[in-house]
């Protein structure tokens, strides 16, 4: 509970209408899409970064947590108020401030819905590649404290590749600058890489200067389907290795392809195991031969249909079937131990067939789909947490998954952020030294732990 | 119908995921999660689990939604967020009775067989005190405070005859004389034809009390395409906006009592030209009488077709033999060389999967089609909501008044008298001239 005291401070600095302390307002603002729920003390609803810096600075004198929010729409429970406090929703900062389109970059509030502001910019012939797969509702501020992905990660890199500067609010309540607004630059430290990704522990941000690109002339979609797992997974392989760069190559297999079946063509010929979302765009006439030589490179590899989407409306039906599987996993477990590993690229094979030995061994589901064309993979541990046994199970085949990623060369998160779902895995991956820089920086910036608190490390090792 | 307590299953099928927050209108205006899908699922949830009360901010967060379903559409999950907050407002209703002024409108009101078409006589006849007309928009802004209507407000004008009104005085046949018998002055509109094949059709509030237009254009499209239609005289408000405040009971009424005026009747089809009447009737009928009259109700239900699927797909009108026989069907409202956009319904659409029935109607009026943005988005009506919630219903009608401005359309066709209205408020607040009809009036 908030003293009256803070409550009165927070109504000054925003106004009366943009905080919140009902019950019904707190519930709505306790979860995000790991499922879970804690309740905050109060939701403000900031226009600015002058209030959220008054914000901070009376979380600094009064002691109590400040949590980021934009819509929510988290996988490691970054916006989660784990130990109550002010929700700090960022909704009303939704406002696009600038497209330039002489020097390729945009300046953005974080509210900013990601499709909208993608939408924005293909109006203008520019194009904002990240597109993780909440991309309808997920916000600009979100992805940057994740460092959201995508599909087009494969091509196009990952959400840290396009941002170019920030203004930030510091957990003490400083606004700060960093980077540029131009196509490069070196002065100092790059901070803003430092708080791309820091998962909203680091500093608020409440403007983002990003990085556009020419919008690519066309695009080419197909759905590639086979009766063995290992060929479509040899496949991603082949495709990369024959130096061709699709702007897409998303995997999925036999249990996450019958969850969005409906969304599918019905008439796909074989038994299907796995299938692969494969787009590629650019010049007209290019990518038309890319889309052949790929077609062949699947064929060559036991592929039993290969479609190519003849219209917008095909390719669209193709990605709904990619987007809709996450959130569609309940068809097969109500809980879901959501992981989305990343091992190099010519190692896809053996991370596949390794997490399918590791469900065998714990008897239990394992379902893999993603980004296979950059080796982000997610693997979904499906267990009913009502059922103990399984859900130990479930954690032990985890704790074997991140192993064999580990072994693999590859890295626990790619897209979704360590928060509270990965955080007693981190010392898996870093050293116990580079566990403790990191540790001292969160310090520096934020002496008294008020941003975010309970994230990333262990709350108790924190000094 | 199911008890909020009968969704838990459905409740908790909802990850949580937000997918929701991308196509709800009202989350659109809002812009707080309780407005949103998610957040009301959440609120159901901490309902049913004791966490809250139903207090005045659950109820706050309860109405506002329209009613939509864009987010039962989108969810990967298939979660039913419409049905379970209809079954939150009959919590609420159970629990709190109606408000005052919301009961007296429909239990009064709605249900009365006499009441309410005095009633609206009576407003029909004053109208002219209470508003002051609005030449360009043909409508009405109201001339001093009365309750429930927002100054800004366009309202389309009572209409001087009522389109059920003079049914009871037309002297008919082809009933099967359960009417006559019980002595009562019920008689259909017109005797039917030689035709084989015979509508019934249901006006709805809207089109009895304020676009009588679009009924009889109705009628004259059913004939023209070949079928006998009859207009039960009877007939009730279907019940929707009852139910969508949570009073059941009075749906329920209503419901049973259009079943009973359209039994009387031999007929192979039951059509309505106001999208949400007809999602009520064939689907909302079931749920609401099902366990009592199974079959009767089935019976009722498999007959409903919207007039644009009941001349389409059923009366064939468009097809090649069709057209023969008809060369002209260009309404005089549309000049050459005007360019129409089509707003999709909600309860057309989402309710009852139509969405190319209409646009096939538009293409056989000749005109010039130009598809909006965002023809499926809501016109931000919701029934009630509209009512209780006039800003931040108008909030989404602005949204879809921008998208219509953008085609610089000449005309916006729709299929629900309910989105006429709306959009009609939408356009003139935002000082576009676009004129709305329904699509029917383009073919007469």
């Amino acid at each position: 509970m908030l003293s009256q005291n803070i409550a009165k401070e927070l109504n000054n600095i925003a106004g009366k209408e943009n905080i919140t302390t009902s019950r019904e307002d707190l519930i709505c603002y306790s979860y995000d899409a790991t499922n879970q729920k804690f309740l905050p003390d109060a939701v403000v609803f900031p226009k600015s970064a002058e209030e959220i810096s008054l914000i901070l600075k009376l979380a600094n004198r009064e002691a109590f947590p400040v949590i980021p929010r934009g819509a929510g729409s988290g996988f490691s429970g970054g916006s989660l108020p784990v130990e109550g406090g002010v929700v700090v929703s960022l909704e009303r900062m939704n406002k696009i401030l600038k497209i330039d389109t002489d020097n390729l970059i945009a300046i953005v509030e974080p509210g900013v819905v990601t499709g909208d502001f993608q939408e924005e910019a293909e109006n203008m012939g520019l194009f904002y590649p990240p597109d993780p797969s909440s991309l309808k509702f997920c916000t600009i501020g979100g992805n940057i404290a994740e460092c959201a992905g995508g599909p087009r990660a494969v091509k196009y890199g990952v959400t840290k590749d396009y941002v170019l500067g920030l203004e930030v609010v510091l957990p003490t309540g400083e606004i700060i600058n960093t980077g540029v607004q131009t196509a490069k630059g070196v002065v100092g430290y790059d901070l803003t890489k430092l708080i791309v990704g820091s998962e909203g522990t680091l500093g608020i941000v409440t403007k983002a200067v990003l990085k556009l690109l020419p919008l690519p002339e066309a695009t080419k979609t197909m759905f590639a389907v086979f009766s063995d797992m290992r060929d479509a997974a040899n496949t991603v392989s082949k495709i990369i290795s024959s130096k061709i760069i699709p702007s897409t190559l998303e995997f999925m297999d036999k249990e996450s392809i019958g969850c969005v079946a409906g969304y599918l063509p019905p008439d796909l010929s074989g038994s299907i195991e796995a299938a692969l979302l494969i787009e590629v765009d650019g010049d007209k006439d290019l990518i038309e031969k890319e889309a052949l030589l790929i077609r062949g490179i699947c064929m060559e590899n036991s592929a039993t249909d290969v479609r190519i989407a003849g219209n917008r409306q095909e390719a669209k039906a193709l990605w709904q079937a990619r987007r809709a599987i996450s959130p569609s996993m309940a068809k097969l477990k109500p809980n879901k131990i959501n992981e989305d590993i990343v091992v190099p690229r010519s190692k896809i094979p053996d991370a596949i067939m390794g997490t399918r030995d590791i469900a065998r061994k714990y008897n239990i589901i394992i379902a893999n789909f993603g980004h296979a064309g950059d080796g982000n993979i997610h693997v979904n541990v499906m267990i009913d947490k009502s059922n103990s046994n399984e859900f130990e199970r479930g954690k032990k085949a985890v704790e074997d998954i991140f192993r064999l990623v580990l072994s693999l060369g590859g890295t626990i998160s790619g897209e979704h952020g360590i928060g509270t779902a990965k955080m007693p895995y981190i010392g898996m991956e870093l050293s116990p030294a580079a566990i403790d820089v990191m540790r001292r920086i969160k310090q520096v910036l934020d002496p008294k732990g008020v941003l975010n608190p309970g994230k990333i490390f262990p709350r108790h090792r924190l000094v | 119908m199911k008890t909020l307590k009968q969704f838990t299953d459905e409740i908790n099928k909802c990850v949580l995921c937000g997918t929701c927050r991308g196509v709800c209108p009202t989350f659109d205006v809002a812009r707080r999660e309780p407005a949103s899908a998610r957040g009301k699922v959440a609120l159901c949830d901490a309902l049913l689990k004791k966490e809250i009360n139903i207090s005045e901010g659950f109820i706050k967060h309860m109405t506002e939604c329209v009613q939509c379903m864009a987010c039962y559409e989108s969810c990967p999950n298939d979660v039913n967020v419409p049905d379970i907050i209809l079954a939150a407002r009959t919590e609420i209703v159970k629990e709190n009775g109606l408000p005052f002024i919301k009961s007296l409108t429909l239990r009064n009101f709605l249900d009365s067989e006499r009441l309410m078409p005095a009633v609206m006589k009576f407003a029909s006849n004053l109208q002219g005190l209470f508003f002051k007309g609005v030449p360009e928009e043909s409508g009405l802004h109201r001339r001093f405070p009365l309750p429930l209507i927002d100054e800004r407000r366009l309202m389309p004008p009572l209409a001087d005859r009522f389109f059920l009104e003079g049914r009871k005085l037309t002297e008919a046949k082809g009933g099967n004389g359960e009417a006559e018998k019980r002595g009562k002055n019920l008689s259909p509109i017109r005797p039917f034809t030689d035709s084989p094949i015979r509508v019934g059709f249901f006006a709805g509030c809207l089109i009895n009390y304020m676009l009588p237009n679009i009924g009889e254009a109705s009628l004259k499209l059913i004939e023209k395409a070949g079928a006998s239609v009859i207009v039960p005289p009877d007939q009730h408000c279907c019940g929707m906006p009852a139910l969508g405040m949570g009073d059941v009971e009075t749906a329920k009424s209503l419901a049973l009592k259009n079943l009973e005026a359209f039994e009387q009747y031999e007929l192979d089809y039951i059509t309505t030209a106001c999208a949400t009447c007809g999602d009520g009737l064939r689907r909302r009928f079931k749920e609401l009488l099902g366990d009592e009259y199974p079959e009767r109700v089935n019976a009722f239900c498999s007959k409903v077709r919207d007039i644009t699927e009941l001349l389409v797909r059923e009366l064939r009108v468009g097809s090649g033999e069709w057209r023969k026989g008809h060369t002209s069907l260009g309404s005089k409202l549309s000049a050459p060389g005007s360019v129409i956009t089509y707003h999709d319904p909600c309860h057309l659409n989402r309710g009852q999967g139509i969405k190319d029935a209409p646009r096939e109607l538009i293409e056989i009026s000749g005109a010039r089609f130009k598809e909006m943005s965002h023809p499926c988005r809501c016109c931000g009506l919701g029934g009630s909501f509209n009512i209780t919630d006039y800003d931040f219903s108008m909030e989404i009608a602005r949204s879809k008044a921008e998208d219509i401005k953008n085609t610089g359309a000449d005309i916006v066709a729709t299929a629900c008298p309910g989105c006429m209205i709306q959009i009609k408020d939408g356009l003139h607040q935002i000082g576009v001239k676009a004129k709305v009809l329904h699509v029917v009036e383009l073919l007469v």
